[in-house]
C-alpha cells in the first residue's frame, strides 16, 4: 500500500494513520471546491481528478437533499457495494472545511471506519496551521485549482 | 427468536456487566444497547467498543478457521480493569463489558444462552 501524497504536508500523518487504522484501500482529502489536499491508493492523476469533481458534486447535492428532506444538510454518506464500500464525510479544522472519501472492503467495517475517521477529524483540528493556506477558498477557477492540486500530488503533466 | 431488547436487558442485569450490546457482525454498528452502568462522566465507550469488538471477532473467526477449529464459540479479552466478552449469533455479535469482580462463568453462560436463543 502506497504512502499518501499530499499538497499540504500537515495532512500526511493523519492520512497515513487513517489509512492504516481503518484499513482503507484508497482515499482522498479535498476542499469542498474540489481541490485535492492529499490522497492514497491512486497512481493516476485522472482518477483523483474525477473523484474530486464527483465528491464535490455529491457533497453539494447531499447537503441540499438533506436540507429539503430533513431541514439539515447531510454530511456523511456510506454506500455498501458487494465487494467494496464507500465512505464520504466532511471534516473541519478551525474554520476550514474538508471532504474525505475513502474505499474499504471486508478487511474493515463501516463502524471501524467511523471510529478512526472521528480520530482523523480530531487530528486535523489539532494540526491545522493557524494561517490559512493560500487559495484554500474557492477562487472560481475550478479547473485551474484542480490542476494545481494534482500537480502537487503527482507532479506536473508530462512528468507524471 | 428473543427480541433484541430482551437480550440486552437480560445481559445487563447480570452482576458485573457494565454494558451489553447487540452489534452488527459485518458493519460493527450498534443494533441494541443497554445504558452504561456507572457510566456518568467520561467518554461513552459503546460505539468504539462495538465497532472494534465486532472487527476483532471477525479476525478471530478467520484465525479459528485457519487453524481448522471451526467457528469460535466465545471470545474473552482480559484487560487491566475488566473484560470484553463477545459471542457470535448469525448476523450479529453480542458484546459485553464486564468488571473484574464479576462472576465470569455466569456472564458467559447468559451470553451463550442468549446467542443460542438468537440463532
Amino acid at each position: 500500500m502506497s504512502d499518501p501524497t499530499v499538497a499540504e504536508n500537515w495532512v500526511a500523518a493523519p492520512l497515513t494513520r487513517l489509512k492504516e487504522d481503518a484499513r482503507l484501500i484508497s482515499g482522498v482529502l479535498l476542499y469542498p471546491s474540489g481541490r485535492a489536499v492529499g490522497q492514497f491508493g491512486f497512481s493516476n492523476a485522472a482518477d483523483v481528478m474525477s473523484i474530486c469533481a464527483l465528491t464535490s458534486a455529491i457533497n453539494a447535492s447531499a447537503r441540499e437533499l438533506g436540507r429539503q428532506l430533513d431541514g439539515n444538510p447531510f454530511y456523511e454518506m456510506h454506500h455498501a457495494g458487494a465487494e467494496r464500500q464507500v465512505f464520504m464525510a466532511r471534516a473541519s479544522a478551525g474554520a476550514q472545511e474538508f471532504l474525505f472519501v475513502g474505499v474499504f472492503d471486508r478487511e474493515s467495517s463501516f463502524g471501524v471506519v467511523e471510529i478512526y475517521f472521528a480520530e482523523f477529524q480530531k487530528a486535523l483540528e489539532r494540526l491545522h496551521p493557524e494561517k490559512q493556506p493560500k487559495g484554500a477558498g474557492p477562487s472560481g477557477d475550478f479547473e485551474g485549482e484542480l490542476n494545481r492540486s494534482l500537480d502537487a500530488l503527482f507532479g506536473p503533466i508530462g512528468k507524471r | 427468536m428473543k427480541a433484541l431488547n430482551q437480550v440486552v436487558d437480560t445481559l445487563s442485569r447480570v452482576p458485573g456487566v457494565v454494558v451489553a450490546m447487540v452489534v452488527g457482525a459485518t458493519d460493527g454498528l450498534i443494533v441494541e444497547t443497554s445504558a452504561v452502568i456507572g457510566g456518568a462522566g467520561g467518554a461513552d465507550p459503546r460505539k468504539p467498543t462495538a465497532a472494534l469488538a465486532a472487527y476483532l471477532y471477525s479476525k478471530v473467526t478467520r484465525a479459528s478457521d485457519a487453524a481448522r477449529l471451526g467457528t469460535p464459540a466465545f471470545m474473552r479479552l482480559e484487560a487491566e480493569r475488566g473484560h470484553i466478552f463477545v459471542v457470535g449469533a448469525r448476523d450479529v455479535v453480542l458484546v459485553t463489558i464486564v468488571t473484574t469482580d464479576a462472576n465470569l462463568g455466569r456472564v458467559r453462560l447468559e451470553m451463550m444462552n442468549a446467542a443460542r436463543a438468537d440463532s
